[in-house]
């Protein structure tokens, strides 16, 4: 349970931590676009510097940082091995018996493995460092002019943050039934497949139950309350953007035009 | 099976920024087939605390041992499910934990994962619904058509299944009626005394603490702040206002009759049927006097 760090904001005061989640969003949306300008090693290394600053800029531990990537380390690696010896592009580099190993397939697996590297890093800084409401309000704000063609966008931000707000508590409530069903000798974490498989039963069947409860107390509290979405609501949180914003974009910028630049 | 508490020490996400210290040094000892409340506030550490009787939680620092099993801060105890077989553990709102299509499938889930045969759990199942005032007509059931307070009790059914020597109980009337509160803690009682059963009660009631423990522990931000039997315990009320508890009815009706009519009682009173004796007597007397 203490790896799923998606929704797991960690507080601090860099700089990161401190810009306005618009800006946040938009960079992690932007940099998923300039990752594929990138084509050769200068270019990658560009990427990773930046990065990899991002990170330390943000001070945060970095075993935070390989907890959210550890899930997708197995995909990464086998994104790379697929790569290395499926790709057959020049010379070739070694033979191990059915196997052979081109330079381009080499140079393919650690690029596309990178890129996947970068990008994962990058979103992890954006949810790690901002608050889910922050990200939830910020996403709303910038999808705002789609309400003019009919997006419901105010209910979709809802639905989000519903659903953000509700990780942590299925996440416990997760930990809760497992402590009950353990303490009735289910074995989840030890024990033999077959038996950890079967008590899969006994944590999920528990866990529906108690989330369509959670929904239904949820909305008729809403509804109880008055609430009647998006038209004239205001928020208790006003998005301010500063210096910070402005700065971030123009190394974004700068960060782009080194990429076409260097990019052969 | 003695319960033994050495300098127990626990903090919930430990080396994160979220760390959290919830118990500080605990020492803690409950004789074999003693009825032991727990009080304390929300966010005082009660159920950290008894999560580490069954080894759902390992101690930061300190040790437990539970007749022959010890477990210690940093070492793996290898025998968790010999040790689960004799320490039932009825949660908070235990009937979250039900998931089988009927309610004796789910009465049964326990004794099976612990090497019951299924005709011995089939019989302890059709017992103890009866045991928890339901019939026998309920066990074809689904759980999941029953009221809150019926799922309850099947689900504490479910635990006594196991047939526990240590059972645990996390404020198990919670949100029931005044009327399944007594019944089911009538249930408890009696088995702690048919069965000789070691009691740990967690609970917010004083009255429920007065009325059926030996001994009670009071907890306060991660330690014990006062630990005794129930007359020493209440005797202080002015320690336990100091945090922010009050002493049972019973008591506090009590004291202010003795001191109303200037008299004594040799003994502390905690039922109502003591107290209300305890009154006639009083008023017997001033009347003669």
């Amino acid at each position: 349970m203490q790896n799923i760090i998606i929704g797991q904001y960690v507080p601090g005061q860099s700089f990161i931590h401190k810009l306005d989640p618009r800006a946040k969003l938009l960079t992690a949306f932007l940099f998923v676009i300039i990752v594929f300008l990138a084509n050769n090693w200068l270019t990658y290394a560009l990427l990773g510097a930046f990065t990899l600053i991002a990170v330390f800029v943000s001070r945060l531990p970095l075993r935070y940082i390989y907890n959210g990537l550890k899930p997708i380390l197995l995909v990464i690696i086998l994104t790379f091995l697929l790569h290395v010896f499926l790709t057959k592009e020049g010379p070739l580099l070694f033979n191990l018996g059915f196997l052979e190993v081109y330079e381009g397939g080499v140079k393919q697996g650690v690029f596309i493995s990178l890129r996947l590297l970068f990008l994962i890093m990058i979103t992890s800084l954006l949810t790690l460092t901002t608050t889910p409401i922050d990200i939830t309000v910020g996403i709303e704000t910038l999808l705002g002019p789609m309400k003019k063609i009919g997006l419901p966008v105010h209910e979709f931000a809802l639905m989000m943050s519903i659903a953000l707000r509700f990780i942590p508590t299925l996440l416990e409530e997760t930990e809760k039934i497992m402590k009950a069903q353990s303490a009735r000798g289910a074995q989840f974490s030890t024990g033999p497949i077959k038996e950890r498989l079967k008590s899969i039963v006994p944590l999920l069947v528990p866990l529906f139950v108690s989330a369509f409860k959670r929904a239904e107390d949820l909305a008729m509290a809403m509804e109880a309350r008055g609430y009647r979405g998006g038209e004239g609501r205001t928020s208790i949180r006003l998005l301010k953007w500063s210096g910070k914003d402005t700065t971030l974009f123009i190394i974004l910028l700068i960060l782009s035009i080194g990429l076409l630049l260097l990019r052969s | 099976m003695d319960i033994s508490v050495k300098e127990l020490e626990h903090s919930y996400n430990r080396g994160t920024p979220f760390e959290r210290n919830a118990l500080k040094d605990i020492n803690l000892s409950i004789p074999s087939g003693t009825f032991q409340s727990i009080i304390g506030h929300t966010g005082s550490g009660k159920s950290t605390l008894i999560q580490h009787l069954n080894g759902l939680l390992k101690p930061t620092a300190g040790s437990i041992q539970i007749g022959d099993f010890l477990i210690r801060a940093g070492e793996k105890e290898k025998r968790l499910k010999a040790l689960r077989k004799h320490v039932g553990i009825v949660f908070q709102y235990p009937e979250h934990q039900l998931f089988e299509e009927t309610i004796e499938k789910d009465i049964i889930f326990g004794p099976l994962n612990f090497g019951v045969p299924i005709d011995e759990a089939k019989q302890r199942a059709a017992k103890l619904i009866k045991q928890v005032g339901l019939d026998e007509s309920y066990l074809e059931r689904s759980p999941f058509d029953l009221s809150g307070g019926q799922m309850r009790r099947v689900a504490i059914a479910g635990v006594l299944a196991m047939k526990p020597s240590i059972l645990i109980l996390d404020e198990p009337t919670a949100g029931l009626d005044p009327r399944g509160r007594r019944e089911i803690m009538g249930l408890f009682h009696r088995l702690h005394q048919e069965e000789g059963l070691t009691t740990i009660l967690v609970t917010h009631s004083m009255e429920d603490a007065a009325r059926y423990s030996d001994n009670i522990v009071i907890m306060e931000k991660g330690g014990i702040a006062l630990q005794g039997n129930a007359e020493h315990i209440f005797a202080d009320s002015d320690a336990l206002k100091a945090l922010s508890l009050d002493v049972p009815e019973t008591v506090q009706f009590i004291h202010r009759l003795e001191e109303r009519f200037n008299r004594t009682l040799p003994q502390s009173v905690f039922t109502l049927d003591a107290a209300v004796d305890a009154a006639l007597t009083i008023l017997q007397k001033e009347e003669r006097s």
